[in-house]
């Protein structure tokens, strides 16, 4: 190998992270692009559905629609193991509604939030 | 002059060819499972925002215990004169648990009005909308592929209701809509009814359309005074759930993999730590025949920096190839959900420019610091005591 040879190549190794970058970040725009042009077709199927979730847990009757689903759900992945998702739990009705009814109604709001 | 050592850098990895893949290729590994749940968890969150305006601006749900259940239809004309509520439309949606699946299936009855589904428009693979009255279904195509169906054939789905028909199926909905309709059966309101068990009169929730979203929290201070004891849900929410649910869930698949990332860094830095005879010697004759011990720092730095820029690389690919091109094997059932029935349409990527540039910064940039000081123990050894040795 020669000494220019060489040269050019690690010039090219050292710029191979910019390469790459570049290449994926033109691959992910045009996939972006293709996916966009079924946004008509998604848009007319999801006015059918009930949520607008992704269907990656069908299996798990509190995990299909996260958004939708019952404020605690009844179990976790197994018995004691965290939860990896929150659920419905993460959706409460916004604490001022709660806070706002209270006042409305002349009663003072339980102390630390409680309904 | 500096060309000339990055040249010599390049020969000198070329020499110890079995030491910089084994460096280069456990950092490729650490780059690409990191890269890999990045992009992953950021097109999760892509994917579950791009039907986002098509939900309902509120949801009104019946708690009873702590527990959803029915919500009368009639409740629905207590919400018509609110202002800034379009309409309220009571709907018949659930779930039912098929044997043969093991698993559940989302039935969904179709609203009246709604705009019709069909190949021309994109949105069913095969088949026609199903037609009211007539016992007909439209299913995911993935489900259909699951029990067996073609368009024409009939199921008998099961219910406790006497009044459940056998179902056939008239349509399949395209793969690419995989993603939100793949255990999802649209059935009309009455076969949604008597498969479900909810009784007329009864609905599921209530959806809310606004004339103005920007008041959806002022509506839903008084759908709350109007109908006490109801969960109201609001769409802008919606993504903090998306945001929390694969938030965590990247959390943890990172976190358990912190253990096989750290083993290889470590062991990444014990072979670029150590200098071996072979590389002593080297160096001793390199400083013999005049090299500054800057020379020698510069060419051990560029060493590093051009395994460190060609594993990241090389991470990179690998993780993207991972999740976009074969969809994620091994990562998608710890990252995506808990299904039977696994949508198999192609995630679309989210990631940009500056999470691709953080990404290398963040392992290029901490790698090359890391490689400081054995270059500078190397380029200071003293040659005449490196070639006695």
């Amino acid at each position: 190998m020669t000494h220019a040879r060489a040269r050019a190549i690690a010039l090219s190794l050292l710029a191979s992270p910019a390469i790459v970058i570049a290449v994926l970040s033109l691959d992910a725009r045009h996939r972006r692009a293709k996916s966009r042009a079924e946004a008509p077709a998604l848009a007319l199927v999801a006015a059918r559905l009930p949520t607008s979730d992704l269907a990656l847990s069908g299996g798990a009757r509190w995990l299909r629609a996260p958004s939708l689903e019952e404020p605690a759900a009844a179990f976790a992945d197994g018995p004691a193991l965290p939860d990896p998702d929150p659920a419905g739990g993460a959706m409460a009705p916004p604490v001022e509604v709660w806070s706002a009814i209270e006042e409305r109604s002349g009663r003072r709001p339980a102390p630390g939030g409680a309904r | 002059m500096k060309g000339g050592l990055l040249a010599y850098a390049l020969g000198a990895l070329a020499r110890r060819k079995a030491r910089s893949l084994a460096l280069g290729g456990g950092l490729a590994f650490a780059v690409a499972l990191v890269a890999a749940v990045v992009f992953l968890t950021e097109a999760l969150r892509a994917e579950a925002e791009r039907a986002h305006a098509a939900h309902p601006d509120i949801v009104v749900q019946k708690l009873v215990g702590g527990r959803p259940t029915t919500i009368s239809v009639a409740e629905a004309k207590k919400l018509e004169d609110i202002p800034s509520v379009r309409s309220v439309t009571p709907r018949v949606w659930g779930y039912v648990f098929l044997p043969a699946l093991q698993g559940n299936v989302t039935i969904v009855s179709t609203p009246r009005g709604a705009p019709a589904l069909s190949v021309a428009n994109g949105t069913l693979a095969s088949g026609r909308d199903l037609k009211p009255g007539e016992h007909e279904m439209v299913a995911g195509v993935e489900l259909a592929h699951f029990l067996g169906m073609l368009p024409g054939d009939e199921l008998g789905l099961p219910s406790p209701d006497p009044r459940a028909r056998p179902m056939k199926l008239v349509g399949t909905f395209r793969s690419s809509l995989d993603l939100w309709t793949s255990d999802v059966i649209l059935v009309d309101e009455d076969d949604a009814r008597a498969l479900l068990g909810v009784p007329d009169g009864e609905a599921t929730d209530l959806a809310v359309t606004l004339a103005n979203p920007a008041e959806s929290r002022v509506v839903a201070g008084t759908i709350v005074e109007r109908l006490p004891g109801t969960r109201v849900i609001e769409r802008d929410l919606l993504e903090r759930v998306y945001h929390l649910a694969y938030g965590r869930r990247a959390g943890l698949v990172l976190g358990a993999s912190i253990p096989a990332i750290l083993a290889l860094l470590v062991l990444a830095w014990d072979r670029a730590s150590g200098v071996g005879a072979d590389e002593r010697r080297e160096i001793a004759v390199l400083k013999a025949v005049g090299w500054s011990t800057s020379d020698v720092l510069w060419a051990k730095l560029f060493e590093s920096i051009l395994v460190g820029a060609c594993a990241t690389a090389l991470g990179l690919i690998l993780g993207y190839a991972w999740v976009f091109w074969l969809g994620a094997p091994g990562l998608r059932p710890a990252l995506v959900g808990w299904s039977v029935l696994y949508p198999t349409s192609s995630l679309t990527p989210a990631v940009d420019l500056s999470q691709l540039l953080g990404i290398t910064i963040a392992v290029l940039g901490p790698f090359v610091l890391l490689s400081i000081v054995p270059a500078w123990r190397a380029a200071t050894s003293d040659p005449l005591e490196s070639m006695r040795s």
